[in-house]
């Protein structure tokens, strides 16, 4: 017994001793918190601002053009950097404010800021799907028994991308007037809850199942692939063909600077390894030259539709 | 106890206190990346009130988060939670590279310490700027503290509960446990009458009312029935240990009766002390009896004057008697283990070895005459070795007795000496007889010559050299003739004293005048013998005149006689202080014609007569020679002393009378 117990005191001391062994001193680091200093946020000159018209979050507008403007800094030699206005209206109040030098924007928002702040189209995307169009698309969920065509939409839950958004309003709204449905036929209309990514969260609340269809442009389905079953949601119909996204410069923006970034983007050539690295992250397939002109069938919907082109 | 307690205090703190402090960081990391995450939109968007708004927010989560802030790519501070403008030193106190998710420092502000968090903001592998977190360690020491506390109360409560517990569970273990440990104490001790085993409540007696009073288990309080042989139980008869531990096992007294492994572990103990203490007392008993016939077997080898020892098939020596003892001169338990190469010289060894490896081949004994050096200087030893075999019947080592035949060898050879002694007396009494006539014839007619010529003339002195001569060979063939002839001896009671005196007052004149004095010792009470008195005389003469032939002149006869009891005879001793007889020569002093004397002066057939004589009167005669001081004090002029003794039963009738009258005193 005398012997277990004198086991059992070393066994401890050796614990002990191990113990004292294991506990460690965590480095500190002295820091004097008196020095204080106020924050000024210092403003960049001589920089040309560039915008993607808030249609999906910051960090995929990031994503989708940071090599583009690489490229373009790179091929103009100007200082541009990308802004993130949070909605489309600060977008096109930026425009008129000079805060946006460069948009890139649906075509119903170039109506708008070409209206109303001088804005002029100089250049235009070509689509993955190799158009300089683009066109909307109504979905509801592939389980929807009750939506077989476009009629059935008639007294449906409606979610939109937002009251401006081309393709992801203006376009399906056409349509559906088209086949005789007005706003009003639905049990409800709504748009998405800003800011930024409006276009998932239209295809996120149909596949939940909180509204009936949604409407959306062509090509974010592929955006969110990754986030949601793609294939539980139906594309229903599409609309009809309408020119492409476009940028835009501001008025009074110097005509050398647009013209240098003009010629920059139709360098972009597909078929180049490292130009299609860029398209491919930036959503299309090259870029062309454009004018005012090219938005007028957008302008004849707008006039249709009825809708404050202000 | 307490110190286990105190350790396991330190461990379960310091897991703890590394679980609080994983689960803050965890918390703080969590907070940090959801805050990066949620800054992403802002600070792309540059917007400043979102950005404060969400550091505001982080900071109200918790009290222990002192500060929140973002800084830009540069590492410029965007928005912050401080009051009194941006404290310069946080900016670089915690700096994190892009390809990190988190970076963690510990800051001692000089009244404070905190644990400082950065987040890089990261988005297409372009840093967009760095998000901090600031939290205190003074709400984590305190939980720490409470938790110390608690932890201590905690392992206080438990390790008295626990050894309250354990000390009303372990004491009746511990206390049986102690006695099993005392007992095994007293055992160890050599107290074999140990009771271990607490007494039961119910016994096998009582449980099977047998009523068997014969049975080993009956009434027997110290050893349970089931570790008993022999016990009377009704459905067991015979088997073993193990069938009858089988059968108990099955037994309702087993059963009733077996206690835990402690009572049982205490009760085979006690079982074990008995058949121990048993097989003890029978192991002494047998060690007794062993020693006692080991003893015994040692007194006999011992007393035998033969030398055995035994060796086993390396020729080691196993065992030796007392007499080989002697002979090689060491002590047995000096010789055990040892080998004839270290006890004697080499080629003796290995011709012994020889003979031994023979002996363990073949099988057959070996027996041998040979000289042995030892001790008493060498000696003849009839030697016989006889192979020894094992319980296989495998020769396993020899066993060699050697008996010292020296003492066998000389009555050997006086015995042949004695037959050829016989053979020359035969052939002596018969030239003696032929030669004693033409000697008288030769005597006769020289001393009638003597009559007739002139006693003056030279015929007259030739004639008597011719008579002295032929006288001289007249005696020598008369010797010859007594010591030949078996002349019939006319035996009757003889006083030895009286036939001395006859003699030695004849010789005494003669002895005087070379100044030899004659001493006389007689017993006055010697009992008479039965001899020839004739005879007698003539051997006492003989020795007489032997003495005084080795005194020559000046010296002292001494004759003296005395009875010795024991032996029932008359001892006659004649000694001298003449010259001695050396002792290589003793052995033939009785031999006929053997003499020392000068040519003339004696037949060398004095002593064979005598010896003849004493033997045909049944007698011994000895020589003693040099004497020891006392008998010879002329010793230091050299002269060394010579003492014969005739030893001579006493008459058969006498002895028997006196036994008759011994047994008449002693009736009487």
């Amino acid at each position: 017994m005398k012997r277990i117990g004198k086991l059992q005191n070393g066994l401890t001391i050796c614990l002990l001793i191990l113990l004292s062994g294991c506990t460690q001193e965590e480095p500190v680091q002295k820091v004097d918190l008196t020095k204080r200093e106020e924050v000024r946020i210092k403003e960049e000159k001589n920089v040309i601002t560039y915008a993607y018209l808030p249609q999906y979050s910051h960090r995929l507008a990031y994503q989708r053009h940071f090599m583009l403007l690489d490229f373009l800094r790179k091929e103009t030699g100007l200082n541009i950097k990308q802004i993130f206005p949070d909605t489309f209206d600060e977008h096109m109040k930026m425009v008129g404010q000079g805060k946006i030098d460069i948009s890139y924007t649906n075509p119903f928002n170039y109506t708008k800021i070409a209206r109303r702040h001088g804005a002029k189209a100089f250049a235009r995307t070509i689509e993955i799907y190799g158009r300089e169009k683009f066109r909307g698309q109504i979905i509801c969920r592939a389980d929807n028994r009750a939506i077989q065509s476009i009629e059935d939409c008639r007294g449906k839950r409606w979610i939109a991308v937002d009251s401006t958004s081309a393709g992801g309003y203006l376009y399906c709204l056409g349509l559906f007037m088209s086949h005789g449905i007005r706003k009003e036929d639905f049990s409800e209309v709504a748009f998405a809850p800003g800011p930024g990514g409006k276009q998932e969260k239209v295809v996120l609340a149909v596949y939940t199942g909180k509204y009936d269809v949604g409407s959306i442009r062509e090509g974010t389905l592929s955006v969110v692939s990754d986030k949601i079953d793609v294939t539980k949601i139906k594309i229903l119909t599409h609309t009809p063909w309408y020119p492409g996204w476009l940028f835009a410069a501001r008025a009074n923006l110097d005509d050398d600077i647009v013209e240098s970034i003009r010629r920059a983007f139709i360098k972009l050539d597909d078929t180049r390894p490292e130009h299609h690295r860029i398209l491919k992250q930036a959503g299309f397939t090259g870029i062309i030259s454009s004018t005012d002109r090219d938005y007028d069938p957008v302008r004849t919907l707008v006039l249709q539709l009825g809708i404050d082109r202000d | 106890m307490l110190l286990m307690g105190v350790v396991i205090l330190i461990v379960v703190t310091e897991i703890m206190k590394d679980a609080l402090l994983e689960e803050s960081r965890n918390r703080a990391v969590s907070i940090g990346i959801s805050l990066a995450a949620r800054a992403e939109e802002p600070i792309l968007a540059m917007d400043l009130l979102r950005m404060k708004t969400l550091v505001d927010e982080t900071v109200q989560m918790s009290d222990d988060i002192l500060y929140s802030f973002i800084l830009d790519e540069k590492g410029e501070p965007l928005v912050h939670t401080f009051k009194w403008g941006f404290p310069v030193d946080l900016k670089k106190a915690n700096q994190v590279p892009d390809n990190v998710k988190s970076s963690i420092r510990f800051l001692d502000t000089g009244n404070r310490y905190i644990d400082d968090y950065a987040f890089p903001i990261v988005i297409e592998e372009r840093r967009f700027g760095t998000v901090r977190l600031g939290l205190l360690r003074t709400k984590m020491d305190m939980a720490m503290s409470r938790l110390f506390r608690s932890t201590v109360l905690s392992i206080g409560f438990v390790i008295l509960l626990a050894t309250l517990v354990g000390t009303g569970l372990a004491l009746p273990v511990t206390k049986r446990i102690r006695i099993l440990h005392e007992s095994s104490n007293q055992v160890i001790r050599g107290n074999l009458d140990v009771h271990t085993a607490s007494p039961l409540k119910h016994n096998c007696w009582e449980i099977t009312a047998c009523g068997e009073r014969s049975c080993p288990a009956y009434e027997n309080f110290d050893i349970r029935c089931w570790h008993l042989e022999g016990t009377h139980c009704p459905d067991f008869k015979n088997g073993n240990s193990i069938e009858k531990m089988a059968f108990c096992q099955q037994c309702q007294v087993y059963r009733k009766c077996s206690g835990d492994e402690i009572q049982s572990l205490a009760e085979r103990f006690d079982s074990m002390a008995l058949s121990l203490k048993r097989h003890i007392s029978e192991l002494r008993e047998t060690q007794n009896t062993l020693r006692e016939q080991r003893q015994r077997l040692k007194t006999v080898l011992d007393a035998t004057p033969d030398f055995v020892f035994l060796q086993d098939s390396q020729s080691k020596y196993l065992a030796a008697n007392k007499a080989y003892c002697e002979l090689v001169g060491k002590k047995e338990e000096e010789i055990i283990g040892l080998t004839d190469f270290d006890l004697f010289p080499r080629h003796w060894a290995e011709r012994f070895r020889e003979e031994d490896q023979k002996i363990l081949e073949t099988g057959n004994p070996h027996v041998r005459e040979g000289k042995v050096k030892g001790g008493n200087g060498s000696r003849l030893y009839h030697i016989v070795k006889t192979p020894v075999y094992d319980a296989n019947g495998r020769v396993a080592g020899l066993h060699c007795s050697g008996r010292d035949i020296n003492e066998f060898k000389q009555v050997q050879d006086r015995a042949t000496q004695a037959q050829k002694m016989e053979a020359i007396g035969q052939l002596t009494a018969g030239v003696a007889h032929e030669i004693n006539t033409p000697l008288g014839i030769i005597l006769g007619y020289a001393q009638l010559q003597l009559e007739d010529v002139d006693a003056e003339s030279q015929i007259h002195e030739d004639l008597k050299t011719i008579e002295k001569h032929a006288k001289i060979c007249r005696k020598i063939v008369s010797d010859l003739l007594r010591f030949s002839r078996h002349t019939e001896s006319t035996m009757g009671p003889l006083d030895i004293n009286e036939a001395i005196e006859d003699v030695l007052s004849v010789a005494e004149h003669t002895f005087n005048l070379e100044r030899v004095s004659l001493a006389r010792r007689y017993d006055p009470d010697l009992p008479p013998i039965e001899g020839d008195k004739e005879k007698i005389k003539q051997a006492v003469i003989n020795l007489a005149n032997n003495a005084f032939d080795a005194i020559g002149t000046d010296g002292v006869i001494t004759v003296s006689t005395h009875y010795d009891h024991i032996r029932n005879e008359v001892v006659i001793r004649v000694t001298d202080n003449g010259a001695g007889i050396p002792p290589e020569t003793q052995g033939r002093i009785f031999d006929p014609f053997f003499t020392t004397k000068p040519v003339g002066k004696g037949t060398g057939l004095g002593l064979s007569v005598t010896f003849g004589i004493v033997e045909e009167h049944g007698g011994k005669i000895a020589v003693e020679s040099p004497l020891n001081r006392e008998e010879n004090p002329g010793k230091h002029q050299g002269r060394q002393g010579t003492a014969f003794v005739i030893r001579l039963p006493v008459s058969k009738e006498t002895d028997e009378e006196e036994t008759i009258n011994g047994k008449n005193t002693g009736s009487g």
